[in-house]
C-alpha cells in the first residue's frame, strides 16, 4: 500500500488504481497517515515551510462545498524522480520522523495525523454503475443470512426476484 | 464552568436512566414478540414493497405444522414469480428465464443472530425505543424504533400488531430520515392454518424442464486460501463463510458480516469464470447497496442492507496474499 501511496503522490497510478487508492485513503486512517507523512517528508526534503495547523481540514471543508470531484490526472512531472528516492527514504525517514514529531509542538503533529473523518464524502464520491447482471443471484445468496428474515420471514426475497433484476 | 455542566449532565442521565432502561426493555420485548409471531404463526396476507422508484405487491403464506414451517411469496404485479421456502431451503421460480434457483442456508457460525436472547445485543448499535400507536391493515399497532448510533447503518421503524405481534410495516431509513425501502401489509389473516397445497408453487408442474441452478453451498475458510477482509464497521461480526455456485458454473466465496439486524456479504470469484466484464462501482436496489471492484484478478462484490459508504468501506478491506 505504501508503494501505491507514493505512486499516487507522483501521479503515476492508472485510473482504476487511482480510484482504489483514493478510496482506501478515505476509509483507512493508517493509509491516510502514511499519505500525510509522505507529504511531510517531501516538504522537508524540499524545504517547504510548514503549513498552519488545520490547513488540510480547511481545504477539505472547502472541497466539500465544491460540486465536482477533484481527481488529479496522472501526469509525469518534475517530482517524479523523487519517488524512487522517497520509497527508500520513506522507511528510514518515517522512523526518524516519528522520533522527531514527538518533540515538535503539536501544531506539526496535527498536520500529519488529522483524523480520517476529516476526509469529506467529496473525495469518496463513487461511480454509479448498472446492477450487475448476477445481482439477483447475489441477493438470493445474501438473503439467507440476513437477520431481517427473522422479523419479516420470506418477504425481503421480494427484492431477489424483483422486476428490475428481470427475474434473471 | 465546563465541569459543572458535565456534573449536571451526569445527574440528569442518572435520573433518567431507570425509566430509559425500562423503555428499552419494553421495546426489545416487542422485537422478541415480532420474532415469535413471524416464526410460529400461520398466516396469509398481502404486502406492498416500496423502494423509492417503484412499488410491488406480493402475497405471502406461512404454515407451521408438525413437519416444519413452509413459506411462499408470490409476486402479484408484473411477471409471475414465486419464492417457496421449506426449513432452510429456498426455491425461486422464474418463468421469464425458465429457471428454478435453489439456495440453502449453511455454514452459519452464529445464526440466527436475532435469537431472543441476542436481541439485547442490538442495543450496541441501535437505540431501541417504543413509539406511539398506529393502525395498519385495520389492525392496532405498536411502533418500535431502532435508531442507529452512527451513520454506518440504516435505521428501522417497525409497526407490530398489538394482538399477535406480527410485523405489519417495516420502514428502513437513512441518516437524513429518508425512507430507503418499506414493506406494508394491506391485509393479513393470522390462523387458521392454510392447507399444505397452498404452500406449493403454482409453477412447480410447469417448471419440470426448466434449468435448475443449485447453489451447492458448503462451509469454507477463505483466509486459508489467502483472502482476508475486515468488518471495519463497529458492531459487525462475521456470521458465516461459505463456497457456493453462482449461476451454473461460477464458484464463489461468500463471507457474511452482521450487526444483528443488517447484514453485508462479500462475494469473491475469479474473473476468468465470468462471461461479462467487471464494472467497478456502486449500484443499489432498495436498501441493498452493491459495490464491485477487482482484487488480484478476482471480482469482489459486496452486497448489503447498509449505506453505500459502509458497503464500500468493507469492499476496500479485501486483500489477497498467496498462502504460504
Amino acid at each position: 500500500m505504501n508503494e501505491k501511496i507514493s505512486a499516487l503522490m507522483d501521479g503515476e497510478l492508472e485510473a482504476r488504481e487511482h480510484e482504489r487508492c483514493c478510496a482506501r485513503l478515505s476509509a483507512d486512517a493508517e493509509a491516510l497517515d502514511t499519505w500525510r507523512t509522505y507529504h511531510l517528508i517531501c516538504d522537508a526534503l524540499r524545504d517547504t515551510s510548514v503549513l498552519s495547523a488545520g490547513f488540510a481540514d480547511r481545504v477539505w471543508a472547502k472541497l466539500a462545498d465544491e460540486p465536482d470531484v477533484l481527481a488529479p490526472r496522472a501526469r509525469r512531472d518534475a517530482r517524479r524522480p523523487l519517488r524512487r528516492a522517497l520509497s527508500i527514504a520513506a522507511s528510514i525517514a518515517a522512523v526518524a520522523l516519528v522520533g522527531w514529531m514527538a518533540f515538535v509542538p503539536p501544531r506539526g503533529a496535527e498536520v500529519a495525523q488529522a483524523p480520517a473523518k476529516a476526509v469529506p464524502e467529496a473525495v469518496a464520491q463513487v461511480a454509479r454503475v448498472p446492477l450487475p447482471s448476477a445481482a439477483g443471484d447475489y441477493l438470493l445468496a445474501h438473503q439467507a443470512y440476513s437477520p431481517r428474515g427473522n422479523l419479516q420471514g420470506v418477504a425481503p426475497y421480494v427484492r431477489t426476484v424483483s422486476e428490475p433484476l428481470g427475474g434473471k | 464552568m465546563k465541569s459543572r455542566v458535565f456534573l449536571v449532565a451526569i445527574a440528569a442521565a442518572l435520573c433518567s436512566f431507570g425509566s430509559q432502561a425500562q423503555h428499552t426493555h419494553d421495546a426489545t420485548g416487542w422485537l422478541k414478540k415480532i420474532y415469535h409471531a413471524t416464526s410460529n404463526l400461520s398466516y396469509t396476507g398481502t404486502f406492498v414493497y416500496q423502494d423509492g422508484q417503484r412499488s410491488e405487491a406480493s402475497r405471502v403464506t406461512h404454515l407451521v405444522d408438525a413437519s416444519g414451517d413452509y413459506e411462499k411469496l408470490e409476486a402479484l404485479d408484473g411477471a409471475q414469480r414465486e419464492v417457496v421456502r421449506f426449513k432452510d431451503e429456498v426455491k425461486c421460480y422464474l418463468p421469464d428465464s425458465q429457471t428454478v434457483k435453489i439456495d440453502k442456508r449453511t455454514g452459519v457460525r452464529s445464526f440466527p443472530a436475532l435469537l431472543p436472547a441476542q436481541i439485547s445485543s442490538l442495543a450496541e448499535s441501535y437505540r431501541i425505543t417504543k413509539g406511539g400507536s398506529a393502525r395498519i391493515a385495520n389492525l392496532d399497532c405498536q411502533v418500535i424504533l431502532l435508531t442507529p448510533k452512527d451513520a454506518m447503518r440504516y435505521g428501522y421503524q417497525l409497526w407490530a400488531d398489538k394482538a399477535t405481534g406480527m410485523l405489519l410495516r417495516a420502514r428502513v431509513f437513512n441518516d437524513k430520515g429518508e425512507t430507503v425501502e418499506q414493506f406494508t401489509f394491506t391485509e393479513l389473516h393470522v390462523g387458521p392454518r392454510p392447507g399444505r397445497d397452498r404452500l406449493r408453487s403454482a409453477l412447480e408442474a410447469r417448471s419440470k424442464d426448466w434449468r435448475i441452478e443449485q447453489a451447492a453451498v458448503e462451509p469454507a475458510d477463505l483466509a486459508a486460501t489467502g483472502w482476508t477482509m475486515k468488518a471495519e464497521i463497529p458492531g459487525f461480526h462475521k456470521v458465516a463463510e461459505v463456497m457456493r455456485m453462482l449461476r451454473e458454473s461460477r464458484r464463489v466465496g461468500q463471507t457474511v458480516f452482521s450487526d444483528g439486524l443488517a447484514a453485508v456479504s462479500v462475494f469473491i470469484e475469479p474473473l476468468a469464470g465470468r462471461t461479462e466484464p467487471l464494472q467497478a462501482g456502486l449500484s443499489s436496489i432498495g436498501a441493498v447497496n452493491i459495490y464491485s471492484l477487482e482484487v488480484a484478478n478476482h471480482a469482489v462484490t459486496v452486497v448489503g442492507e447498509a449505506p453505500a459508504a459502509s458497503v464500500r468501506r468493507i469492499a476496500y478491506t479485501v486483500e489477497y496474499r498467496p498462502p504460504q
